[in-house]
């Protein structure tokens, strides 16, 4: 195997980027900010997730929120059956249940008495209900854009569903008052170093990892799919395998995100799951590079950081959300790869950005429309 | 009996609604490959300019349909000008666009008109109800049914009888060529554009006394819309027609069974479960691919 | 034994909305031949190859392959059994380098699992390398592909071909668009291939077919009009009246 000089750039790229956030706490001893600064890495894992289904097979997911969501609550009902002696107390049931009449821990609580079964299900529910999705819509090549529309509504339905049946679920206000995480020996306050590592060394693991995967076969056959799907069908690749195979992985590393998302927030929520979220992930990765796994996380850190250095009040976030917007539209129009395609303009690359990476995306595309509007009625 | 048929009725007018915001969405998508996803946006939009034209002019619901149409219309063809017709060859980026489109239509809104519950009045003459025999219907939901219908059969008899449906039938099978019979593709598509914004605006226009006027209204619009045009098939007007009425009469049915929230998880997935069986809609025909 | 069809097509019907694009179309095609598919537009020759690669299943007919019959599977089992597909439209693998482009096309192994495993860059590369050289495409290995010229890019699409090394290889075209020198090399590539591969090709060059072609198949309406070698086609009079002219086959 031989690494170009591209490859040790990208990796030296990677690496600094990973001794970065994980020497964050050596200068940083503010809870406050480890717990803000554990979010944003938290949400940069999620727009990696994205990047892994979007930018590198062309998969565009606006339901990400939903696997995130389902893996916050896995954590949350798990941390939340072991706050019960001190919240309530009343017959081992959560408060919010006992505030619905609830007589019995529903049967899918039950194993969210064990740790293992949470971490477990944090991941294996959202990869699950990636494989019920990717099965329907794959194996009958749904076209790309009809795959986008679905997973949003699979989110919308997920979000309503959670709302609707607070008795088991705790509806609009989410599973609050939850205990501290205690495993191995570590507390994972929310306000902790220990907590920041976790995310930070789940970042630093999704990217390398992230890295080798997309740098294997597999990864550049899932780029080929990117590139042209129906082309690849006829070497023989079974392209829907791959698909969701890769849909699978990044459902799954949302879910992880989720996890750790509740122990950073303390709570889980139905606003996990929801549209502006899902929304938000699409314009992290799309501002950072959704080609890139660097680009993806970074775009998610440099946006919610500053969004969280600026004012939080609510007409700021109504205007800040106009000025999400607007940028949005802005990279979508201009750097469709995002902000580490100028990058290759630092590099000294011969053409402009703009145009290099505009042009093979568009030729593409655009056969891609010629090709299916042949396809359609008549 | 009475309640089979008032179940009915109202399957009716959930679909009335949701065909005149899929109809604008399947015209745009079947002509431009575009994913409008600002397309509930126009729908918000077409609420508040009643409660607008309402408020400041006093103005009847009935009279202000046809502004709302030339206004969010209008609103419809800024947006192409400005920014889609850009993105016409990369049919995915036009769906995250547009999402951002209805981003900043939403937050335009809620800046400028707050973001509290603003309310339609009713036109007078159509608060009653209706009565068939021992049968009674809200009038309005008569009301909404019969513009939908009006609509319908515009748009039927613009797109297969008038020289603006021609070209418009001639650019969406292949517009290049259609460009070199001197058709003036980029103009079609504006005018298309807003054409179905406008629908959508006079959507949200009939809808607006019945539930109230939130800047985030549209969102659920624009989801139960996609899927009518998922499931009844692209450039099939008869698929957007059955599929809208399927849809809403499901969608009603199933709430009065057991709950909204249900009903729209069902129809989810019925609609899911169909797409596997018929990934080009209910209503695709075969056509050879080069 | 030796001479039984590699591939054979029986009566295959193919419809669109009503209309019959293939209607009975009967082809034997020996292990090793290179046969040529000319005739009209619209004859139905690229929906031969559409439904013999899958891409369109037929409405009637049978399809054996190798003794096989695949009428029934879908496009990646069949490609799997050995079929190869160039399209009229150009297919490749816009921004990855022609290297990657190459490395796809490499399809030994097909699993997702199995492939994690192995590296883009693989101990095979050395033989997609030469196999760049033998399209003229050893300077541009590293250069994304969508910047390739269209002569280049269909270079490119032939050696993804010999990269798959299928048995049976479709070809619709290769020499559109193609400079005279170009054509020519394609045409050393395709009779090189003859033998160890079987090559059915779609074409309307007439220089090119009588350069490379074994037997000629002509289709016309959707099924066969005549078959044969160069010198039968040129003097048959209904091949002559539906598609050569009074000129003959050079002048097609």
């Amino acid at each position: 195997m031989n690494i170009d000089r591209n490859s040790l750039q990208r990796l030296a790229a990677y690496a600094i980027f990973c001794i970065a956030i994980l020497s964050v706490p050596l200068f940083v001893s503010d809870a406050y900010l480890l717990n803000k600064f554990a979010r944003y890495i938290i949400f940069g894992i999620l727009s990696l997730a994205l990047s892994l289904s979007w930018g590198y097979t062309g998969i565009l997911n606006l339901g990400q929120a939903a696997s995130f969501g389902l893996g916050s609550y896995c954590m949350a009902m798990a941390l939340k059956l072991r706050t019960i002696p001190i919240q309530t107390g009343a017959s081992g049931l959560p408060d919010f249940m006992v505030w619905n009449n609830v007589e019995k821990l529903p049967w899918f609580w039950e194993p969210f008495h064990s740790y293992t079964f949470a971490v477990f299900a944090g991941v294996a529910v959202p990869v699950a209900l990636a494989y019920l999705i990717a099965w329907f819509v794959f194996r009958a090549r749904v076209n790309g854009v009809y795959v986008a529309i679905i997973t949003l509504a699979m989110l919308v339905v997920i979000n309503l569903i959670i709302i609707d049946q607070q008795r088991f679920t705790g509806g609009f206000n989410g599973i609050t008052d939850l205990t501290t995480l205690s495993v191995f020996g570590v507390d994972f306050d929310a306000y902790s170093p220990a907590l920041y590592y976790l995310a930070a060394v789940t970042l630093t693991a999704c990217l390398f990892l992230g890295l080798a995967l997309m740098n294997s076969k597999t990864g550049l056959i899932l780029q080929a799919i990117r590139d042209d799907e129906t082309r690849v069908w006829y070497f023989g690749y079974d392209v829907a395998a791959y698909q969701t195979f890769i849909f699978c992985v990044s459902g799954g590393v949302a879910g992880f995100a989720g996890m750790l998302y509740t122990l950073v927030m303390e709570f889980a929520s139905p606003t996990f799951l929801s549209v502006p979220i899902s929304l938000s992930i699409v314009i992290w990765c799309a501002v950072g590079g959704r080609a890139s796994l660097l680009g993806a996380a970074l775009g998610a850190i440099v946006v919610t950081g500053v969004q969280g250095t600026l004012s939080e009040t609510p007409a700021f976030l109504d205007t800040w959300s106009l000025i999400m917007g607007a940028l949005f539209i802005i990279i979508v129009l201009f750097l469709p790869n995002g902000l580490v395609s100028l990058v290759d303009v630092f590099k000294g690359k011969r053409q402009s950005v703009a145009t290099r990476l505009v042009k093979p995306v568009a030729e593409s595309e655009a056969q891609r429309v010629a090709a299916s509007q042949q396809n359609s009625v008549t | 009996m009475t309640a089979v048929i008032s179940q009915i009725s109202v399957g009716l007018s959930i679909a009335s609604i949701l065909l005149l915001v899929a109809l604008g969405l399947a015209i745009i998508y079947g002509t431009m490959g575009v994913i409008n996803l600002a397309h509930g946006e126009f729908v918000m939009l077409g609420a508040y300019s009643v409660w607008f034209l309402q408020s400041t002019f006093g103005l009847n619901l009935i009279a202000c349909l046809p502004i709302v149409f030339a206004l969010v219309g209008v609103a419809g063809l800024l947006i192409e000008w400005l920014l889609i017709r850009h993105l016409y060859t990369r049919p995915l980026d036009t769906i995250l666009a547009t999402w951002g489109v209805g981003v900043i239509l939403q937050q335009a809104i809620r800046l400028s008109a707050g973001a509290e519950l603003r309310y339609v009045k009713m036109p007078d003459f159509l608060t009653n109800a209706v009565h068939f025999g021992s049968y009674e219907e809200s009038a309005y939901r008569i009301f909404i049914f019969v513009i939908a219908m009006a609509l319908l059969i515009i748009t039927y008899l613009m797109i297969f009888h008038t020289e603006y449906g021609m070209r418009l039938r001639a650019v969406t099978q292949n517009r290049d060529i259609a460009r070199c019979f001197g058709i003036n593709a980029g103009r079609i598509y504006s005018l298309t554009f807003a054409y179905g914004a406008g629908l959508a605006g006079i959507a949200g226009a009939l809808v607006s006394p019945l539930k109230s006027v939130a800047p985030d209204m549209g969102t659920n619009y624009v989801v139960d819309a996609f899927l009518v045009v998922v499931l009844g098939g692209v450039q099939s007007l008869l698929g957007t027609i059955a599929s809208s009425y399927l849809i809403g009469q499901a969608s009603g049915a199933l709430a009065f069974l057991t709950n909204d929230t249900m009903a729209k998880a069902i129809v989810f997935l019925g609609v899911v479960l169909l797409i596997r069986l018929f990934p080009q809609g209910l209503f695709a025909m075969r056509v050879r691919r080069s | 034994m030796a001479d039984e069809a590699f591939l054979k097509l029986q009566d295959i019907a193919v419809e669109f909305g009503g209309f019959r694009a293939v209607n009975g179309l009967n082809l034997d095609v020996k292990r090793g031949e290179l046969r040529c598919l000319i005739g009209p537009n619209g004859a139905g020759k690229t929906t031969a190859l559409d439904v013999i690669c899958g891409k369109v299943k037929p409405k009637a007919g049978r399809m054996v392959l190798k003794g096989r019959d695949i009428t029934k599977l879908p496009d990646y089992k069949i490609a799997r059994a050995g079929v190869g597909r160039k399209f009229q439209v150009p297919s490749f693998f816009r921004e990855l380098t022609v290297r990657d482009n190459l490395e796809v096309a490499y399809c030994k192994r097909l699993g997702v699992f199995a492939n994690i495993a192995r590296f883009r860059r693989s101990a095979e590369s050395d033989g997609l390398e030469k196999l760049a050289e033998l399209v003229g495409l050893q300077d541009f290995l590293d250069h994304t592909a969508g910047y390739l010229s269209h002569g280049q890019t269909q270079a490119l699409e032939i050696a993804l071909l010999l990269a798959q090394d299928s048995d049976l290889i479709l070809m619709d075209e290769p020499t559109a668009g193609m400079t005279t020198a170009e054509t020519m090399h394609t045409a050393k590539i395709l009779n090189a291939l003859r033998g160890r591969h079987t090559l059915i090709v779609v074409e309307h060059d007439m220089a090119f077919v009588r350069e490379i072609s074994d037997v000629i198949t002509v289709m016309h309406q959707g099924k066969v009009l005549a078959e044969g070698h160069a010198t039968d086609i040129q003097s048959n009079q209904s091949v002559k009246d539906a598609y050569l002219g009074s000129g003959g086959i050079s002048h097609a």
